[in-house]
């Protein structure tokens, strides 16, 4: 049996406003380590909503979540943040790497942040930056990078520290049909090969053709849960 | 890194840093350089009124110097001399007999004060003749010299060797008037005095005033300054039925100059300060706002609010930081220039004037403002550097990452 490493009970987000919305509605989940899952749904059914909280970005209005059976809700904020350091993996849409450093620092950043060793911080990022083909590209800053190069920077910095599982909104939004392709080879590969748990929100066909397991938000609500 | 971080972020806006780094140097030499400048008009100030006119401490009748009347003469003004100079170290002191009274050409007439000096004891005490810009200073064995100022010589209309007549009250309350002779010509740079002043031998307006041998003033010149006022109580307790004032003391403007002119140059320097602090929290507010979405990128990842907190006050603190040693090294250079060659009023040169103050300053930098300014340059830059930090630590990592 494997082991859980994210579960939510009952998982709601309502948006306060004159007109409240309820971006997510009790919703039940589990997944397992070794996931490579695709959470979908058109636009405002509430994937991000649902990815933010799982990541301990947003905190439920009601419901729980656990990662590795810690509830996320009992945690302060200093240590949300903490956890989020040292337990998740965040791959953005639009990339949201640190411009002022070069590829070699935004990925060896959150090493940094836990107090690696200088040597072990830079065999791990330079030995994940050679597997995802930017040997050449260390020293080049996000500026010169292109999208597809910028985005296996940031999969480099989410799994530098060996998380629990990495987050994906939208990974390949912003990248052309060969970069994304790429990008999900890498993945995939790192997935299938070291273990990695992934959770995707996505409405990009090419993801969701690769995912092994597809949840579809609809109306903040599980509409289907399919395992392939 | 953070550090790292926190320069590179600084110079992603190359252009707004160096405006903020500028505007932090040239506050600061506009700071200091307004400092030093009243400082310089007051210390300028306060060396020609003792110079020209007070010295550093006189005696008189108490009350002498409300009417100047003839018989508030001082008794033993020879005997208070010598021990003054047996007892202190006395660079001069002179003894004057003073009278306000009238000066009369054959055009003009109107009042003056006159001041009876030994030429000699005078020349050691005070630096009018070194004024003279006509004539002499009582030289040439002319009977009954007078020396004038060129405002009066133009208002009287006097030149060398015309004759004038001083009208007094004596001691006895009767008016008496002499013909004295001028011998001189003097302008100063402070318009106040030559306006209200003549001078004439002690020995004349003695004979005029009859007290023959008296002195209302004694006038004394220390080698070192420092312990006037106390050397000033001092006297006064062995003089108690005398008036002991220190030059600071005999004149309300002196002391209110002194006093108010520190008051002036904390509000003065406060208000550059407090520019540069709304100056700097903008630029930093913008440059944090305008990174609300990586800011919320690096918290989501993990970064801690004192790591985030940190970063911010750092940036602003290198903008600041980097401007001050500019703006001090700017400033000393610019006063250490004009200390040396002096700034002329210009257009302002008789207004200043005839508000008895020098036409041309030279600015004077003391080392503990130079520092006070310093000091006040880092606390500004860390009170700046608050605001926009916190700012970014109320930013909500799943809404920041929305922005665009």
């Amino acid at each position: 049996m494997k082991k859980i490493v994210v579960q939510t009970i009952g998982l709601s987000k309502t948006f306060k406003g004159p007109l409240p919305v309820h971006a997510v509605q009790s919703v039940d989940l589990t997944i397992e380590d070794d996931e490579f899952t695709a959470i979908v749904g058109p636009s405002g059914s509430g994937k991000t909503t649902l990815l933010n909280m799982i990541g301990g970005l947003d905190r439920p209005t009601s419901g729980s979540v656990s990662v590795n059976g810690l509830d996320l809700n009992k945690l302060s904020d200093h240590e949300l943040t903490n956890f989020r350091l040292k337990h998740i993996g965040f791959v953005f849409q639009s990339f949201n790497l640190i411009p002022v450093l070069t590829a070699r620092e935004n990925a060896e950043f959150i090493l940094l942040l836990q107090k690696y060793p200088r040597i072990e911080r830079e065999q791990r990022v330079l030995q994940l930056l050679n597997e995802v083909g930017l040997q050449d590209k260390v020293d080049s800053r996000p500026s010169q990078l292109s999208g597809g190069q910028q985005q296996r920077v940031a999969v480099v910095r989410a799994l530098a520290s060996k998380p629990d599982f990495v987050i994906a909104d939208e990974p390949t939004a912003n990248l052309d049909s060969k970069s994304a392709s790429n990008l999900l080879d890498i993945m995939e590969r790192l997935n299938r090969e070291e273990g990695i748990t992934f959770i995707f929100s996505t409405h990009d066909q090419r993801v969701i053709d690769r995912a092994r397991r597809v949840i579809t938000l609809v109306d903040g609500k599980i509409a289907s849960d399919e395992r392939r | 890194m953070i550090l790292k971080i926190a320069w590179r972020n600084i110079w992603r806006n190359s252009m707004r840093s160096i405006v903020v780094i500028a505007s932090v140097s040239l506050g600061l030499l506009a700071a200091i350089f307004v400092t030093s400048f009243y400082k310089g008009v007051t210390v300028q100030k306060v060396n020609d009124v003792i110079k020209l006119e007070m010295s550093h401490l006189q005696i008189h009748i108490p009350g002498f110097r409300d009417d100047y009347l003839p018989a508030d003469y001082l008794n033993n003004a020879q005997e208070i001399k010598r021990q003054i100079q047996n007892k202190y170290n006395v660079k001069a002191i002179a003894l004057r007999s003073i009278a306000m009274g009238m000066l009369s050409s054959p055009t003009k007439g109107g009042a003056v004060k006159i001041i009876g000096v030994d030429p000699v004891e005078e020349r050691k005490t005070t630096t009018l003749y070194t004024y003279i810009k006509e004539g002499s200073y009582f030289e040439g064995g002319v009977k009954h010299p007078v020396v004038v100022s060129r405002k009066q010589a133009d208002k009287y209309n006097l030149s060398l060797k015309s004759k004038v007549v001083v009208t007094v009250q004596d001691v006895d309350g009767e008016i008496v008037s002499g013909a004295f002779r001028v011998v001189g010509i003097f302008e100063t740079d402070n318009g106040m005095y030559d306006e209200a002043n003549v001078l004439v031998v002690q020995t004349d307006l003695n004979q005029l005033l009859s007290i023959p041998d008296r002195s209302n003033e004694i006038a004394v010149l220390f080698e070192d300054h420092d312990d006037v006022n106390s050397i000033a109580d001092e006297l006064q307790l062995q003089y108690p039925s005398l008036e002991v004032k220190s030059w600071m003391d005999l004149s309300t403007g002196m002391r209110f100059l002194v006093e108010a002119m520190d008051t002036y140059m904390v509000v003065i320097v406060g208000i550059v300060l407090l520019a540069l602090l709304f100056g700097i929290i903008n630029t930093m507010l913008m440059s944090v706002l305008e990174r609300t979405r990586e800011i919320g990128m690096l918290i989501s990842i993990g970064m801690s609010n004192i790591r985030v907190f940190s970063m911010i006050v750092i940036e602003t603190i290198i903008l600041a930081v980097t401007g001050g040693p500019l703006g001090l090294l700017f400033s000393w250079l610019t006063v250490k220039y004009f200390s040396e060659h002096g700034i002329d009023l210009g257009p302002f040169r008789e207004t200043y004037m005839d508000l008895g103050f020098a036409p041309v300053i030279y600015p004077v930098l003391e080392p503990h403002d130079f520092y006070m300014v310093a000091i006040m340059v880092v606390l500004m830059a860390i009170i700046a550097a608050l605001f926009p930090a916190m700012k970014a630590l109320k930013l909500k990592p799943s809404e920041s990452l929305r922005k665009i």
